[in-house]
């Protein structure tokens, strides 16, 4: 009899242990956090693969600081190139073998959608993706939590924007023909129905296009007195080039993915002057205090980074999840987390106001316009002429 | 709109073109299809960038150095890997082509990172031409369609009327029966390689002025160099460059007037089509292989 | 093993007892595998049974027929899409939507095959290559596809079994891996495997002794259009989704080099290729993490490189291998094996 007390006691404590394990979450322990991201660092979309090791910086700094309640963040970082299938493989492993707790981020519409079911049947917090498709929001799904304002908004914040304050009436619509460029159109066709309108003109644009000239003559043609772009930099480049060549000068106006203005000037040869673009976070020269602080981070952990909207946007994109975790408290499981995330409401970053709440998923619905400027500088005696950023609105959004 | 569609798809099919006299060149001597092209010459724009914007060179001496850089690094591929092949088929030569291509990216991407780069040219692409009509040529444009006419040119002498382009001939059309006539094939080959990656620089300098630096230009030129040389005919010359100017021709008008969604792949229907009917493309002649 | 006495011996499947008691073993280990491999490695194995497939259907085209192909990626696009709408819109269950979208590809393989008649070399290659281009597009146009937004596959489901698991998978896929490739091995050894190496080795010759040009190079292409769309249409469900983005010419590169690097015209080099080339993918993105060589790297990028490219490694290395490997075996892996083969049965002389 005792013998079976004994067996009966030790059968509890057995299954009292295994409760005790399976309420730990994976990939945290008292002292650790263990997050995870996948990001072009290879291919033709490289250039945003800049939002991952943005991410880094700020986890260095958060880290550095003390991590969050205690715990420091072991930060996963894996390179997709921006193909769907890799991008699958990626998830499952930093989920299945390094036993990763979250996703930050994630560049890329193609590749977010092919993970977004493995995320939702594991019930993996995921937060911030780097695109501002509607995918992720509409319906909302309980772990996933996206940052990006939408780029149909965006494009009737731009719209709406050219007709009421240029007084602009013909607008052309110059697009990357997928789901980012056509994100966009939506958004912008919908605003002129509202009035009434038609585009003058839609022009799509193929990935691996590099002759622009007969682009550029239709939406000439259609005599259109604005051009609003979705597109990668290199075609806003080529564009633009070739619009100068063509002697056709509209209104330029641009999407957010476009914001870097440095860059875009610089590869433009100046052309980018006197562009109209959308932003999803503070100006690269914003005396924001956090603005300031996070490029202190970027000299003192990535000072080879060029301080660049994709690079800060990584801070950005993230910061909602560290204060998700950071109300979570203790204890970190899905529902704990997704309950402290419904908790934010106008949290605001260097990003526009985030709102969560049972409903909402879509963390930004505001942007702000800026309009590009020439400034000067000078480097070892020589005067450079780069271009800056000059805002023209506050944050604004699509009632 | 009709006139301007026409210039600037002659002005486009310039560089289809130049990057099709660079496969010919190569094609002509090894029947290899060099799919490393236009990673090649990518990277001899990012050495001529490197020579003017980091260490401040002037624009002769670094379009010089970056020449000559394309050249060994051509000379040297063959060296290093296309001779060291053993029993080399052509299926086998090419994979390493696509092997080398990788490589080259690879490294050019590692170097430079892959942010976009303005690439700066003495020739402006904004100062136009009035050619009436309200056409208008850029002077960049016109830079290019001599270069492209002029390299043609010299080539088509170099390999009529010089003892070594005689000699490259001579090795395409019969390696062994080459090498007794005492032809040294191994350097004509380098030779070759060498050439053909000059001509891809210059192709790639003139187009990474409009488009912008990075290491995925020299990409869509290259499938579009590839489709203009089999529209010409693969082995000529005046073909590769004349195939260059109607492809742009074609594209530009097609997207001008009735899709510009498929703009970019109606080039490979119009070669599928021109190939049914002439299998060895436009310019070439049709040779039976002897059984 | 290399003396063939009469024709009974040539058109048999396999050669020894030896080859017998291998087979089994193998067998036997596939069934076995899901039982003690984790989730991910399951997923990875079903990566590669699907590329084993397609290096398969690649190989009987330019390995054994001669005819080469960079449009394999347009192919295996039709059979995903095919697969999917047959399945999302027809209704029809997987596996009567899985061989018909084989068809469908095998069809527009038929039509390929038509200008291929009379182009070799390069020629073919545009004409291939502008097909694979020409697919993506017309599916980011279609708007019964999804257009450029992707399609999403539905759960898999087998005679009213849900297939939800890597596992799960893993026993639809990889039953049919096996038996297509046991189909290819018997088609290589009958008279129409004996006409495709005639093609190749001289198609002119060929046609003298009465091999049917027409009839076998569109052949050709119709089978490794079936076997390629088949690859796709399992794809599709290990993805979970598709977009024309998914099909692009890296990924008809990518087949063709599994297809040279293992080895033309051998079932067994398909198979180890597409096994070397699925696993390289995987495991050089995480070249910078490796114990000895991440540090090296990544003080090299200090250096020489910027820290920021350091992952583009991965096309230095896995060009380096690639050529390595056909400058010094033109057979690929499978011209190793043999070698390893004859050395070992030699030894020690």
């Amino acid at each position: 009899m005792k013998k079976i007390l004994w067996l009966m006691v030790l059968v509890f404590s057995l299954a009292l242990a295994g409760a005790a394990v399976a309420a730990e979450v994976q990939g945290v322990t008292d002292t650790s956090i263990k997050i995870g991201q996948w990001g072009p660092q290879t291919g033709p979309a490289a250039l945003w693969g800049a939002v991952a090791r943005g991410t880094k910086a700020y986890f260095e700094l958060i880290n550095s600081e003390g991590g969050i309640n205690g715990r420091k963040i072991e930060y996963f970082l894996r390179d997709d190139g921006y193909n769907p299938n890799r991008t699958k493989a990626i998830a499952k492993e930093l989920y299945e073998q390094e036993k990763i707790w979250g996703f930050a981020c994630g560049v890329g519409t193609s590749p977010g959608m092919a993970v977004m079911p493995y995320i939702i049947k594991n019930n993996i917090p995921w937060v911030g993706m780097a695109t501002g498709s509607p995918h992720w929001a509409y319906p909302p799904k309980k772990t996933i939590f996206a940052v990006y304002p939408l780029y149909p908004d965006e494009a009737q914040i731009l719209t709406a924007y050219a007709i009421d304050t240029l007084g602009k009436k013909k607008i052309a619509f110059f697009y990357q023909n997928d789901d980012y460029g056509k994100g966009g159109l939506v958004g912008a066709v919908r605003e002129l129905k509202k009035r009434g309108m038609t585009l003058a003109a839609d022009v799509p644009v193929e990935v691996g296009e590099t002759d622009l000239a007969s682009h550029v003559l239709k939406m000439k043609k259609a005599g259109a007195d604005c051009v609003i772009m979705w597109v990668y930099p290199k075609h806003a480049a080529i564009v633009l080039g070739t619009a100068a060549k063509l002697g056709y000068k509209p209104q330029w106006m641009a999407c957010s993915t476009l914001s870097d203005v440095a860059l875009m000037f610089k590869i433009t040869k100046g052309l980018w002057n006197g562009m109209i673009f959308g932003n999803f976070a503070e100006l690269a020269d914003s005396k924001a205090p956090l603005m300031v602080k996070y490029h202190k981070a970027q000299m003192k952990f990535a000072p080879k980074e060029r301080w660049g909207v994709f690079f800060y946007a990584g801070f950005g994109f993230v910061e909602p999840m560290v204060e998700g975790i950071k109300r979570a408290g203790k204890d970190l499981s899905a529902d704990n987390f997704v309950k402290a995330m419904e908790s934010l409401k106008n949290f605001q970053g260097i990003m526009g106001p985030i709102t969560y709440s049972a409903e909402r998923r879509q963390g930004i619905k505001k942007v702000f316009l800026a309009k590009c400027v020439p400034a000067t500088m000078e480097v070892q005696g020589k005067k450079i002429t780069y271009g800056k950023g000059q805002r023209l609105s506050d944050w604004m959004g699509v009632e | 709109m009709l006139g301007q569609l026409i210039t600037s798809g002659i002005a486009i099919g310039a560089t289809y073109a130049l990057m099709a006299l660079a496969m010919v060149i190569i094609y002509k001597t090894s029947e290899v299809l060099n799919f490393a092209q236009g990673d090649m010459a990518m990277l001899s724009a990012f050495v001529a960038y490197m020579c003017l914007s980091t260490y401040g060179l002037g624009f002769a001496m670094s379009f010089t150095l970056a020449l000559a850089f394309a050249f060994a690094l051509g000379a040297f591929l063959e060296f290093a890997f296309l001779r060291r092949a053993k029993e080399p088929n052509v299926l086998g030569l090419i994979i390493i082509t696509l092997g080398l291509e990788m490589m080259l990216y690879g490294l050019a991407s590692w170097r430079w990172g892959s942010d976009q780069k303005d690439f700066p040219f003495p020739v402006s692409d904004f100062e136009v031409h009035q050619l009436g009509g309200g056409v208008v040529i850029s002077e960049l444009n016109l830079v290019t369609l001599g270069v492209a006419c002029a390299l043609m040119i010299l080539l088509f002498m170099f390999f009529r009327y010089t003892k070594v382009g005689v000699a490259m001939k001579a090795t395409q059309q019969n390696q062994q029966a080459a090498r007794l006539m005492g032809i040294r094939v191994g350097r004509i080959m380098m030779l070759t390689w060498g050439m053909s990656s000059v001509v891809g620089a210059c192709a790639a300098f003139l187009i990474a002025t409009t488009d912008t630096l990075d290491p995925n230009l020299m990409w869509t030129p290259q499938l579009k160099g590839f489709s203009a040389a089999v529209l010409g005919g693969m082995t000529s010359l005046v073909g590769a460059v004349l195939g260059g100017f109607i492809l742009g021709v074609v594209e530009n008008l097609f997207g001008g007037y009735v899709s510009v969604e498929f703009k970019a792949v109606v080039a490979f229907a119009v070669i599928v089509l021109i190939l049914c009917v002439k299998p060895s493309g436009l310019f070439a002649k049709h040779y039976v292989r002897k059984v | 093993m290399d003396m063939k006495r009469d024709y009974y011996e040539d058109i048999r499947l396999l050669d020894s007892g030896p080859q017998v008691f291998w087979l089994v073993v193998l067998l036997g280990a596939l069934a076995a595998f899901p039982l003690v491999a984790d989730s991910y490695q399951i997923y990875t194995v079903n990566l590669i049974a699907i590329n084993v497939i397609v290096a398969l259907g690649l190989n009987l085209l330019v390995g054994y027929t001669g005819q080469i192909s960079l449009g394999h990626a347009g192919f295996f696009a039709i059979g995903a899409y095919s697969t999917l709408a047959l399945m999302l819109n027809a209704h029809l269950p997987f596996f009567l939507a899985l061989p018909l979208a084989g068809f469908i590809s095998a069809a527009f393989g038929f039509l390929l095959g038509l200008p291929a008649l009379r182009l070799e070399g390069p020629y073919l290659a545009i004409a291939t290559l502008g097909f694979g281009l020409t697919i993506t597009q017309i599916l980011g146009r279609l708007d019964v596809f999804g257009g450029h937004m992707g399609l999403q596959a539905p759960p898999l489901e087998l005679f009213g079994l849900k297939v939800a698991s890597d596992a799960g998978r893993y026993a639809v896929i990889m039953p049919i891996c096996v038996i297509l490739t046991w189909g290819l091995r018997n088609l290589t050894k009958t008279r129409v495997g004996r006409a495709f190496v005639a093609v190749r080795d001289s198609d002119i010759a060929a046609e003298c002794i009465g091999v049917n040009l027409t009839y076998y190079k569109t052949l050709a292409f119709a089978v490794s259009a079936f076997y390629t769309g088949i690859g796709g249409g399992l794809m599709a469900f290990i993805l979970g989704f598709i977009s024309p983005h998914t099909f692009n010419v890296m990924v008809s590169i990518m087949f063709l080099a599994m297809v040279v690097v293992g080895g033309l015209g051998s079932i067994l080099g398909s198979v180890m290729g597409a096994v070397l080339i699925t696993w390289l993918q995987l495991e050089l993105a995480r070249i910078g993490e490796l114990p000895l060589v991440g540090p090296v790297l990544t003080e090299l990028s200090n250096q020489v490189f910027t820290l920021s490219g350091l992952p583009n490694v991965q096309y230095v290395v896995f060009g380096l291998i690639m050529v390595l490997i056909i400058i010094f075996e033109p057979l690929g892996l499978y011209g190793f094996w043999i070698r390893t083969k004859i050395y070992w049965r030699t030894w020690p002389f």
